[in-house]
């Protein structure tokens, strides 16, 4: 990802550019020009995504018959599905659907797509934003407590426990916490989190911390070692000299002093780490069981459904798009030197 | 590539005088030697009397969005849990693979085996209240042959004359066929089958007559069913309620086991048998007549010489493969399905892992070191590992079968029923039937393109054979045919393994080859 560097060399330049032509404030520019790259993206993504599904063996009638896949079956089915049209009358009338907002029907089941994945999206936020809230606020704490006491005990063990980490795969550190949670140490947490059908996340509290538990450890140590390191930079400097020769208490001086100026790469890295727990969650979703849209989009797959395919790496891509943009806008409003025009 | 059997491992150790190491392993192998007691104390664990009341929760492996409530397009083993629960069909095969009749009262040939009268049994009522009529039975069978979308059991159908259905009266029907069909009550007593549903019936609201109605079905993720209150079969059901709930993988259906979340689970491998029991749970291992075969096309080199075929039948160690695989649970195989079936011949010898036979035969047919691929896929428990045995072990006979491992959705594409040397999984099925989908031209699932004219002219003169013991005699005569020159490679027939909690009862081991004895939840009860 090269926003940040985006930011550092064009960046700035462009805003000047617009500011003094008078136009609209530099950032909403930035964003509206952002946004419409953003849907051209996407669109790409579109093709991309329609071709590379044309590209697998077998479609949907074969993969949905599977074992009882008879010729007069598939015909049946394939008819049934309009699977004998030509792709550019596939792509053609699926992109029209979302022109208006339709999305398509799952090959799959007949249901439509949007119902379908619906609450699926719901279920993966809600995954995605505690872990994310949870991941950070942790490994924000210790990062400023490490950085504090640098060279302490505690800096030690949490950067050498934390790069250990580093090291393991989603699986593992899920599996280990079963272990440890649900099945063989303690029975104290459920050990898989299927969110019943009509039921909501929030509804079913104890079923997310192991798979919540799970993306927050996988993101804390990127998370830590960033804050860690932007802190001690900003604690070198000599307004923050400056500051503790005013007699400020040490608190104020991390918190209101040092910490802001260390914000737009702290920020760089969360808004990093939120995308990556968009693809981490498949993982997770597998081993949990847990239906989101990491399990649907396995399974879509499997199923050949093209609409759900599409649907899927849609909003996948679509959140990308939006938390580069939000994560470029926040961290150029943490720079006072940047945002305004000279 | 010599196999390391535990049994081999331990007399080594103990040769070698390492005792100390031979304890340690002794008590390593403690889980699966519990899990046997485990499994013989599950037929004892349904003492007691039957209750009513309580949720089952039920963790199943298999399912996916395209699941459906309509019989006619099951495909998946949820799908055949739905079905087997919400619906009923006129025969069905109990724990012993004897069929017996269900919501058939009667099902009578006339002479030559041509004309069919099925009366259905009184007293039965569907979901909705309403009860099962003639009218409703044609318009069941009309529903499975109907060509724009047939289901499963049209092939068991095929020589139907449907414009010659006839209603005798409000339980009684007449189904006339092109040809005698001796076979129809055995070819309709499995999942294959007419289930009856009402006139007009609409998969979205799927009512029959099964012990348990459906009361919430999402695809791939959920299925609530509740007691049927007005179930002919009374006092059956005991349950008021069945959750079903579908798992990505073995590992999370059993954790969710083992932490309470679920009280059964179905298909596992004997890897987990004693993670299980373990752990205070139950496993009820059974000797199901299903069948994962090696399949080879008899029309394409190398297998259209019957010298390489059979060949390759000697080349497989079964009872080491059937350790390796499934830990010993399960029954030998003799390259003839239908084991359970009372036309089974039984007198056939066990073939035997004999590589310097298959060697010579290779020789004979010009084939020394043969190389070839074999398709593997995760289609069913224990496939992929009985290839990579398969290959270990024809080493031996100077077989060189290259393993190509495609993905499931792959190997169900466009090659399926053409791959060269692939694999496959059936469930428990009687001979004739199985004869029906699978070893004849024209059948829909004739994976090793089998064509045999004396074969067929054996089947079809079954056809027109109403006296069992003679039907008996041509069936042994075919399944000479299957061992001497069939396309199949059945090393053996795996054992189903399924697991449950303690307060679980009412669950049988069967021959059926499918889960919870073809899911007859109807006889489970909590205590």
């Amino acid at each position: 990802m090269s926003t940040a560097t985006d930011l550092g060399a064009g960046g700035p330049a462009r805003l000047r550019v617009g500011w003094a032509r008078g136009g609209a404030h530099p950032i909403a520019r930035l964003i509206a020009v952002r946004l419409a790259l953003g849907v051209v993206t996407l669109w790409a993504v579109t093709v991309v995504i329609f071709l590379a599904t044309q590209a697998l063996p077998g479609n949907a009638a074969y993969a949905v018959l599977g074992h009882s896949a008879t010729p007069q079956r598939l015909q049946a089915l394939e008819a049934q599905l309009h699977l004998n049209r030509s792709l550019v009358s596939q792509y053609g009338s699926w992109i029209g659907g979302v022109v208006h907002g339709n999305f398509g029907t799952s090959l799959a089941n007949g249901e439509k797509v949007s119902t379908l994945i619906g609450p699926r999206i719901v279920n993966s936020a809600a995954l995605v934003i505690a872990a994310g809230v949870i991941g950070t606020l942790i490994a924000g704490i210790l990062g400023l407590i490490a950085a504090a006491r640098r060279d302490s005990w505690f800096d030690h063990v949490t950067s050498v426990v934390l790069l250990a980490i580093t090291a393991l795969p989603e699986f593992v550190v899920a599996i280990a916490l079963v272990i440890l949670f649900s099945v063989v140490v303690l029975h104290a947490l459920p050990a898989t989190s299927t969110i019943p059908p009509g039921s909501h996340p929030w509804n079913n509290v104890k079923a997310l911390i192991l798979p919540v538990a799970t993306l927050a450890i996988v993101i804390a140590p990127y998370i830590f070692r960033m804050v860690r390191g932007a802190m001690i930079e900003a604690l070198e400097s000599d307004y923050v000299e400056m500051a503790k020769l005013k007699g400020l208490t040490r608190w104020r001086v991390m918190l209101v002093h040092a910490l802001p100026n260390s914000l737009p790469p702290i920020i760089q890295v969360v808004g990093l780490n939120l995308l990556y727990l968009a693809g981490g969650i498949v993982v997770v979703e597998y081993v949990f069981n847990y239906p989101g849209i990491g399990a649907a989009l396995v399974d879509a797959v499997d199923n050949r459904d093209i609409p759900m395919i599409q649907f899927i790496v849609l909003i996948l891509a679509a959140f990308y798009v939006l938390v580069n943009i939000v994560t470029d806008v926040i961290a150029l409003m943490a720079t006072p030197r940047r945002r305004v025009a000279r | 590539m010599t196999l390391i059997t535990r049994r081999r491992l331990l007399e080594n150790a103990a040769k070698g005088g390492l005792v100390v190491g031979a304890g340690g392993l002794i008590a390593a192998c403690g889980g699966s030697s519990s899990s046997k007691r485990s499994a013989a104390t599950t037929s004892q664990a349904s003492s007691g009397t039957p209750k009513h009341g309580g949720t089952l929760r039920a963790g199943l492996t298999g399912g996916s969005s395209s699941d459906t409530a309509d019989p006619n397009t099951i495909v998946n083993n949820t799908d055949y849990a739905r079905a087997a629960l919400l619906y009923e069909g006129l025969v069905w095969t109990n724990s012993q693979a004897q069929q017996y009749n269900r919501l058939a009262e009667e099902m009578t040939p006339n002479k030559d085996a041509t004309v069919w009268t099925i009366r259905l049994r009184e007293g039965v009522t569907f979901h909705n209240g309403k009860d099962v009529t003639a009218d409703d039975l044609i318009f069941s069978i009309n529903r499975v042959i109907n060509p724009k979308s047939p289901g499963e059991a049209a092939n068991a159908l095929s020589g139907i004359k449907a414009a010659g259905i006839k209603k005798l009266d409000e339980r009684t029907i007449t189904v006339p066929f092109a040809k005698p069909y001796s076979t129809l009550p055995e070819s309709l007593a499995n999942n294959i089958t007419v289930y009856v549903l009402p006139v007009g019936f609409d998969p979205k609201n799927p009512i029959g007559t099964g012990p348990f109605k459906m009361a919430q079905f999402t695809p791939g993720q959920q299925t609530v069913l509740e007691r049927f209150e007005n179930y002919w079969n009374a006092p059956l059901p005991y349950l008021d309620r069945i959750i079903m709930t579908d798992y990505s993988d073995e590992t999370s259906q059993v954790n969710a086991l083992l932490s309470g979340q679920v009280d059964v689970v179905n298909l596992l491998s004997q890897d987990t048998i004693g993670t299980v029991t373990g752990s205070g749970k139950h496993v009820v291992i059974s000797d199901g007549g299903g069948w994962n075969p090696f399949t080879m096309r008899v029309d394409q080199p190398p297998f259209n010489d019957v010298r390489v075929r059979q060949a390759f039948r000697l080349a497989v160690d079964r009872e080491a493969m059937l350790k390796t695989v499934f830990g010993g649970h399960g029954t030998l195989g003799n390259d003839i399905f239908a084991i359970w079936a009372p036309e089974y011949d039984h007198s056939i010898p066990q073939r035997q892992y004999d590589p310097e036979q298959a060697k010579s035969l290779l020789k004979a047919a010009g084939q020394e070191n043969l190389a070839t691929t074999l398709v593997t896929s995760d289609i069913a428990q224990g496939v992929i590992n009985m290839a990579q045995v398969y290959a270990s072990q024809a080493q031996a006979a100077g077989i060189n079968a290259k393993l190509r491992e495609v993905t499931v959705t792959d190997f169900y594409g466009p090659n399926y029923l053409k791959w060269t040397f692939a694999q496959d999984y059936w469930y428990y099925s009687p001979y004739f039937p199985q004869v029906n989908q699978a070893t004849l031209p024209g059948a829909p699932f004739n994976e090793t393109h089998f064509d045999n004219p004396r074969y067929i002219s054996l089947y079809n003169q079954a056809l027109a054979t109403l006296d069992v013991g003679m039907r008996q005699e041509i069936a042994h005569e075919m399944q000479m045919i299957d061992y001497n020159e069939g396309g199949y490679i059945i090393p053996f027939f795996p054992a189903v393994i399924d697991g449950y909690t303690t307060n679980v009862n009412g669950i049988v081991q069967s021959k059926t080859g499918s889960s919870f004895n073809n899911w007859d939840f109807e006889h489970v009860w909590l205590s």
